[in-house]
């Protein structure tokens, strides 16, 4: 038997760095695949295509790495058909988008080819919302609020990524919009939650995961909206560092 | 709920005396490592299932508001739900249910993914590192199935453990609260019936089941997903309309006014 562990800074068996970093690369990517599609043509749609089949590929080799058991990834395909089981259904998920992104790279597509690849990838995106609602943390299922979360921080992210190499006022007022959203969705799972995962919100206010939260509010949040006038590059940046914050205290705050 | 013919434990809480015979027999059959515990104020040792602890017992004490004392104990292990949240979150179909209700991980297939971890409501599930796979109680199905008792009930001194027929079980629990009331615990319950689609270990607890941290009207987990993909639509379908919206109308009313 072959066993090949990352090193896992949580430690143990929680799901801690290398998920929240998977959560990252296709939230983000695929956001910015989504966005492309709506408002975006040919050329740019193409482009964030590559972008978003990397984040897929990548973030599925960090799931692949993160496993006990990495060598077996193939029962996930070869297993026999789980639909009750959210992973099972990611693992669909990120085949099809992936494939159906390359070929959206590779290939001249018509625009309903690339709707539909990217209804594959708003799954991928929402999938891991999904997936976290399904387990017996409150923190993750106590508020329906969680894929809501996540599809506005990816349009957020996506978003930001598009501007930092294609500047448009389009995008960046899309951008501020979705982050506003994101915010209230963001209270609102924390109000919502706050009854039965008391702890969790406790942790993340005022606790060990403090540093993770207000650096997404402060840094990845507040100031892009701060800087977007100023300077366009650094709003991005911290608003790609505040997708990859949210995403890493959602993942943490439910195991507390 | 689960067939009458299947296997299942009874847990009676009114004769537990806490002695953790059960923890330690779990440890000698199953073959499971010792673990190097701290005490934190509490008899439970240790104080959580691992990979290597499938059964522990929690330590409950205190007065109560007539100011009676209380040193309540509950039995922390697998439930072997009939709806069971581990099974329905396993991507691979490595925990599953055996014949007889319980269920069981299949360490050949599964992938470490810990899905299952986070699914159970009890606990019960842990990834064991060193083999890359998770562990949990079997209700010691290589006992069962050739006829013995598991480990931990035929350990068991004062007749708190019962392994029997699930329809037995449930007789033996509900005539045990009926005795239990007529003493005069008048709060005396059987927890584990309409749990999980009815658990295949059930417990005669003389309080409610709160008071041993037992959860209760627990939402299934498929109905958490099912909302879970509900909303997902919704959110897709209203911030990809609204943001599209947003921006082209904008750029509609800026090209009117031009």
């Amino acid at each position: 038997m072959i066993t090949l562990n990352l090193p896992n800074p949580i430690g143990e068996e929680a799901w801690g760095l290398w998920i929240a970093l998977y959560f990252f690369l296709a939230g983000t990517t695929g956001g910015a695949y989504l966005l492309s599609v709506l408002f975006y043509e040919q050329e740019m749609v193409r482009r964030s295509a590559l972008w978003a089949f990397l984040g897929v590929v990548l973030g599925s080799a960090l799931l692949v790495l993160d496993l006990g058991q990495p060598l077996r990834f193939l029962n996930l395909f070869l297993g026999g058909l789980h639909p009750g089981s959210v992973m099972w259904l990611g693992s669909w998920f990120l085949v099809l988008s992936g494939v159906g992104l390359l070929w959206v790279y590779l290939r001249p597509t018509a625009k309903g080819f690339q709707q539909g690849v990217a209804v594959l990838v708003a799954l991928v995106v929402g999938y891991t919302a999904v997936l976290l609602m399904q387990m017996a943390k409150p923190f993750w299922n106590a508020s329906p609020l969680l894929p809501w979360l996540f599809l506005a921080s990816a349009a957020t992210a996506g978003g930001a990524l598009l501007q930092l190499w294609h500047p448009d006022e389009r995008v960046s007022r899309l951008v501020g919009v979705a982050a506003l959203v994101e915010g209230g969705v963001l209270l609102l799972h924390l109000i919502w939650t706050y009854p039965a995962a008391a702890g969790a919100i406790l942790a993340l206010l005022a606790g060990p995961l403090a540093w993770v939260f207000w650096g997404f509010v402060v840094v990845g949040w507040g100031l892009p909206f701060f800087l977007e006038k100023r300077n366009a590059t650094l709003a991005a940046l911290f608003t790609l560092v505040g997708a990859f914050l949210l995403r890493y205290f959602v993942v943490m705050a439910g195991q507390v | 709920m689960p067939n009458p013919k299947d296997f299942a434990i009874l847990f009676d809480a009114s004769r537990c005396i806490g002695c953790k015979a059960c923890q330690v027999a779990c440890k000698q059959w199953n073959d499971l490592e010792a673990e190097n515990t701290k005490n934190y104020g509490s008899y439970a040792n240790p104080p959580k299932l691992t990979a290597h602890t499938w059964i522990s017992m929690r330590f409950y004490e205190g007065l109560r508001p007539n100011g009676d004392p209380y040193f309540d104990f509950i039995r922390v292990a697998c439930m072997h739900c009939t709806n069971a949240p581990c099974v329905g979150a396993c991507p691979v179909g490595a925990m599953a249910h055996r014949e007889g209700g319980v269920v069981t991980v299949d360490e050949r297939t599964c992938i470490g993914c810990r899905a299952c971890v986070q699914a159970c409501p009890y606990g019960a599930v842990h990834f064991d590192e060193a083999h890359g796979v998770v562990q949990k109680c079997t209700m010691c199905y290589d006992r069962i199935a050739h006829g013995d008792r598991p480990a931990c009930v035929k350990a068991c001194p004062t007749d708190a453990l019962t392994f029997g027929s699930y329809g037995e079980i449930r007789a033996m629990a509900e005539e045990r609260v009926r005795v239990l009331k007529e003493r005069g615990h008048a709060r005396a319950n059987v927890y584990g019936l309409g749990e999980l689609g009815g658990t295949h270990v059930l417990y005669v607890l003389t309080d409610h089941p709160s008071q041993y941290d037992l959860p209760k009207a627990v939402r299934e987990a498929e109905k958490r997903a099912a909302a879970g993909w509900l909303s997902t639509g919704i959110a897709a379908a209203v911030l990809g309309a609204g943001l599209k919206f947003l921006v082209e109308r904008r750029e509609a009313l800026k090209g009117g006014g031009q």
